[in-house]
């Protein structure tokens, strides 16, 4: 074999760097030279034998794409590029994420303060931080889209059903992965979520030292600490991915062995024709699909950045702690149903002979309704067999599936603290202007905006100050008098809150406005801002009610330094 | 196909010109958040400083407006951290008395995590067996040392306070006692009445010998020493003679059971109006050298 050097000695310098490089890149692309690579780009036809096609055949990386599609499946509609958009986000989220653990250590004493310092002192921390955050919610989205549209397309039915099962998996470590992301950041939020969702491992109704030692598995301790944010990181950064990343590959494997799935309406009922492709409906991997994945790519990553920059900033609460509970602990949306449905009553047909009343809603959710819906879910292609995946022919199965999105939409709206939780009237009133964790608009009003003194929650000081310019306090005062006017009565006829109807309980007569319980009678309700350092201030929110059942006298403070800058996000 | 190019490179280029915004305004979005946490952590700070620190080093860190858990006024048994001693310069004279060598923040959260059990002091730290975690002693520092501002550390640096070394140089330097408000000191302000009692019911001391006795010690305790050249030595250094008559028999010591701060707290004026409410005859000294003279 020639060296460069002979080569050089033959065809002169430029000649042989030239026929180096052609080599070069043709090892590279395992089969195309530059002039088949600017050919194709050209449009033009390719030379035979297709250079197109080797790639295909000998590289790691296009050995799992299909050389060719059906130009059927090549448009929006039917795959939606949801598939592609999963993958696609899993690797945005691998990079961000690199990126991201570069400045996180995962320990109770520093991840906290890691996360403020990469949004204060790392360029581009708080933009990385963001995409990697907002990524992470459109992974959850366009997975569980793109496993709606198998669905509604039937593709999960013969020859496809493990790449369904397969995909269920996938489905599965994406939500666990968001999940286990969650808890990185060590703030109040995180944590209890974390720690209320692992502790349904107690609950199961097997002997009790399965449950408290599964418990201790995933916390690492009897509560959540350094062991337990360990745990949740080598899942999180190690585990998770190394698995996700392997099914993609079996996934995506399986979708070359049996072809996309034509739409519905154009093959034969029963028959499965993906692989067999008419030569001239035949889309080429090599160039078309791969221009339009780097069109894909270059308008989501558009999308992502600009909606990072732009719009979506992930919000970092106060520090985990372990012996403070906040008042509403929600779940990520994602994950709300199955609060809801820990909402529920599940009375026992049976109390009459045997059992309690009602069974523990914690059991029968997570060891009753969720195994049994994901194991349905995991063999569902194995059970719903019908030949056709003809729209008109599944109108049963389509409708279940408009019925269980909708079912799971109303568990998301259950899940949330709207849904029958409640403090007592005057907590939930604070909880909207200023609640212990997540976006207040108190504190969001600009700290110059203020005075110290009182604002008393009545139109009248909202017109003032919207007459003086401060339209946040204004705001404000707003949203504090749309709360009073839904966690009150009144009887003396105060406009906009409704009557007064007393009812009987054991600590005396009680109130309700016809939606709520135990609301406030005719409050005095006000907002005291007081100087305590020279750059910080209290905010009080204070409500009286001096009726002689049921009086009230609530204060709740927090501090607002001059440059804590709630409105930065 | 060329379409399909055409808007990659479009898209390519507006992620670039966006990601080219995003770091010419780095800069200042990067300080605006460094302040926001330092804010943050002032805040966090504030609301365990209240909850916690307050009853003894009051309400604005002036070792003044004192409540119990109830909501009652009580003496505030904690020095003053709202002061300039502690707080104004790189090396504070507090710093400079304790002999501490590292930085302000070090002294502070070093003081609040470990303590200062012998002066009553409790121990925050975790670490040692308190309540707060560390990130939690961290805010709490931000908190007091943010009470350094232009209006506290105005001027120039105080002269560090020196008692006058003998009862007739103490009392050449003030008005005469005043009783009145000698018994608010004693029964709020420094909160004496809770240890030495009542000084008109004998028997009411809870811990300290009773304050009704105190103007009886004329050459009783130490020899040479009037009851008011006693008492003077006794609230400036609690440790140098320890009393035999404490409720349940000799007293505990030394170190003295009995706070040895007032002397950093109480003024001169304080001292005698204190004495006057506890009939002590001030213009009976016997002159004895009470405080050292500061070394030249
Ligand atoms: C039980 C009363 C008490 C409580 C509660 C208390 N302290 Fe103190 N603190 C003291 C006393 C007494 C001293 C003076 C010790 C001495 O004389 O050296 C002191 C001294 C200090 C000092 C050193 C002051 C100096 O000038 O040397 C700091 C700083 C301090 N405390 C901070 C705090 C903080 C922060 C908290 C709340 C987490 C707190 N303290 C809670 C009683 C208290
Ligand atoms: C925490 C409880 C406590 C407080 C508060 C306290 N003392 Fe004492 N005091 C003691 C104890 C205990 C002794 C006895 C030990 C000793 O001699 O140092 C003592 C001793 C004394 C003595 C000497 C008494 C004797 O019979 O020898 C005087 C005088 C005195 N205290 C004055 C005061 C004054 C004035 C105040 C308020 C400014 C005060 N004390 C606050 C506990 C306290
Ligand atoms: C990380 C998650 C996932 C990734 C990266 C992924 C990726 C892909 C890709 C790229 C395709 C090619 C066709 C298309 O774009 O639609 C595909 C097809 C398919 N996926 Fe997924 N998928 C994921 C999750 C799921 C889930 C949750 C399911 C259902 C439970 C599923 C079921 C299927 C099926 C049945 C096909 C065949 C579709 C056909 O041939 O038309 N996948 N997947």
């Amino acid at each position: 074999m020639a060296t460069l050097f002979d080569e050089i000695r033959e065809l002169g310098v430029k000649q042989a760097l030239i026929a180096k490089a052609d080599d070069v890149v043709e090892r590279v692309t395992a089969g195309m030279n530059i002039n088949d690579i600017r050919g194709m780009l050209r449009g033009d036809e390719p030379r035979r034998p297709n250079p197109r096609l080797r790639p295909h055949a000998d590289s790691f990386w296009l050995h799992i794409r299909p050389s060719f599609y059906h130009a059927e499946v090549t448009h929006i509609y039917p795959t939606f590029r949801l598939g592609w958009l999963s993958t696609f986000m899993f690797i945005w989220e691998t990079i961000t994420g690199i990126f991201l653990m570069i400045f996180y250590t995962p320990s109770p004493d520093v991840a906290f303060e890691n996360m403020w310092e990469i949004m204060s002192n790392v360029p581009l921390g708080q933009l990385m931080r963001d995409m990697h955050r907002l990524g992470a919610e459109v992974m959850v989205l366009a997975v569980a889209l793109h496993m709606l549209r198998t669905y509604i397309t039937g593709s999960y039915k013969k020859p496809r059903q493990f790449t369904w099962l397969t995909g269920m998996l996938l489905l599965v470590f994406t939500l666990v992965l968001s999940f286990s992301g969650y808890l990185l950041p060590w703030d109040q939020l995180a944590y209890w979520a974390v720690t209320v969702a692992v502790s349904a491992a107690e609950s199961h109704p097997g002997p009790a030292f399965i449950g408290k030692n599964v418990n201790l598995l995933l916390r690492g301790a009897p509560v959540i600490g350094a062991g337990g944010l360990l745990r949740f990181y080598l899942l999180h950064v190690l585990l998770l991915p190394l698995l996700t990343g392997i099914f993609i590959f079996v996934h995506y494997y399986k979708v070359v062995i049996h072809g996309h799935s034509l739409p519905p309406g154009r093959e034969a009922i029963g028959e499965d024709t993906a692989k067999r492709v008419p030569k001239d409906e035949r889309v080429y991997f090599l160039p078309d699909i791969m221009t339009s994945e780097m069109m894909w790519t270059a308008l989501t990553t558009l999308g992502l950045v600009g909606g990072s920059v732009f719009f979506y900033h992930a919000v970092i609460e106060s520090h985990a702690d372990s012996l403070v509970t906040p008042l509403h602990v929600v779940a990520p949306w994602y994950l709300s149903w199955s609060q809801g449905w820990l909402k529920w009553i599940f009375p026992n047909p049976l109390s009459a002979f045997a059992g309690p009343l009602e069974f523990d809603s914690k059991v029968v959710v997570a060891f009753g309704i969720i195994p049994l819906l994901a194991v349905a879910f995991f063999i569902w292609p194995y059970i719903e067999v019908g030949r056709s995946r003809r729209y008109a022919d599944r109108r049963a199965g389509l409708s279940l599936s408009m019925f269980f999105i909708t079912f799971m939409l109303m568990s998301n709206w259950m899940g949330s603290p709207e849904f029958l939780v409640q403090a007592t009237s005057e907590l939930e009133v604070s909880q909207r202007l200023m609640p212990q964790e997540g976006h207040s608009i108190l504190l969001e009003v600009p700290y110059d905006e203020w005075d110290v003194g009182t604002y008393i929650a009545d139109e009248a000081t909202v017109q003032a100050m919207v007459n003086a310019g401060n339209l946040h306090i204004a705001e404000a005062l707003e949203v504090y008098i749309k709360a009073l006017e839904d966690w009150s009565c009144t009887k003396t006829g105060h406009h906009g809150m409704a009557d007064c109807v007393g009812y009987d309980t054991e600590n005396g007569e009680r109130y309700t406005n016809g939606v709520k319980d135990e609301v406030l009678v005719d409050p005095y309700a006000a907002i005291v801002i007081k100087q305590d350092q020279s750059n910080v201030r209290t905010i009080t929110i204070e409500i009286k009610v001096d009726d002689e059942e049921d009086p009230r006298d609530f204060y709740y403070t927090r501090y607002r330094h001059e440059e804590a800058a709630y409105e930065i996000y | 196909m060329q379409v399909k190019i055409v808007i990659t490179t479009i898209a390519f280029m507006l992620t670039m010109i966006i990601f080219g915004y995003a770091s010419i305004r780095e800069p200042a979005r990067m300080e605006t958040f460094t302040n926001a946490y330092e804010g943050r952590r002032i805040e966090w700070g504030g609301d365990i400083f209240h909850g916690n620190c307050a009853t003894c080093h009051g309400e604005h860190g002036k070792a003044e407006l004192c409540y119990d858990a109830e909501g009652e006024q009580i003496g505030c048994a904690g020095l003053a951290l709202n002061n300039r001693e502690l707080l104004c310069g790189e090396r504070t004279p507090r710093m400079e008395a304790m002999g501490w060598l590292g930085t302000k923040e070090a002294f502070i959260g070093g003081t609040i995590t470990a303590g200062r059990p012998w002066a009553n002091m409790p121990t925050w730290g975790s670490d040692f067996g308190g309540s707060l975690q560390p990130y939690e002693v961290g805010y709490v520092t931000a908190y007091v040392l943010n009470w350094e501002d232009e209006e506290l550390c105005a001027g120039p640096p105080p002269e560090p306070v020196i008692w006058p070394s003998t009862v007739p140089d103490l009392i050449a330097e003030t008005a005469a006692g005043d009783a009145v408000n000698g018994e608010q000191l004693y029964n709020v302000a420094y909160g004496c009445a809770a240890c030495h009692g009542d000084p008109v019911v004998d028997g009411s001391n809870a811990v300290g010998p009773w304050a009704g006795n105190f103007q009886n010690l004329d050459e009783v305790r130490v020899a040479g020493y009037t009851a008011a050249d006693y008492m003077y030595e006794s609230i400036l250094e609690p440790s140098d003679y320890i009393s035999p008559d404490c409720p349940a028999g000799p007293c505990a010591g030394p170190p003295s059971s009995m706070p040895a701060n007032f002397g950093l707290r109480m003024s001169f004026q304080d001292m005698v109006d204190i004495m006057a409410f506890l009939n002590v005859d001030v213009s009976s000294s016997s002159g004895a050298e009470i405080v050292p003279p500061p070394a030249e």
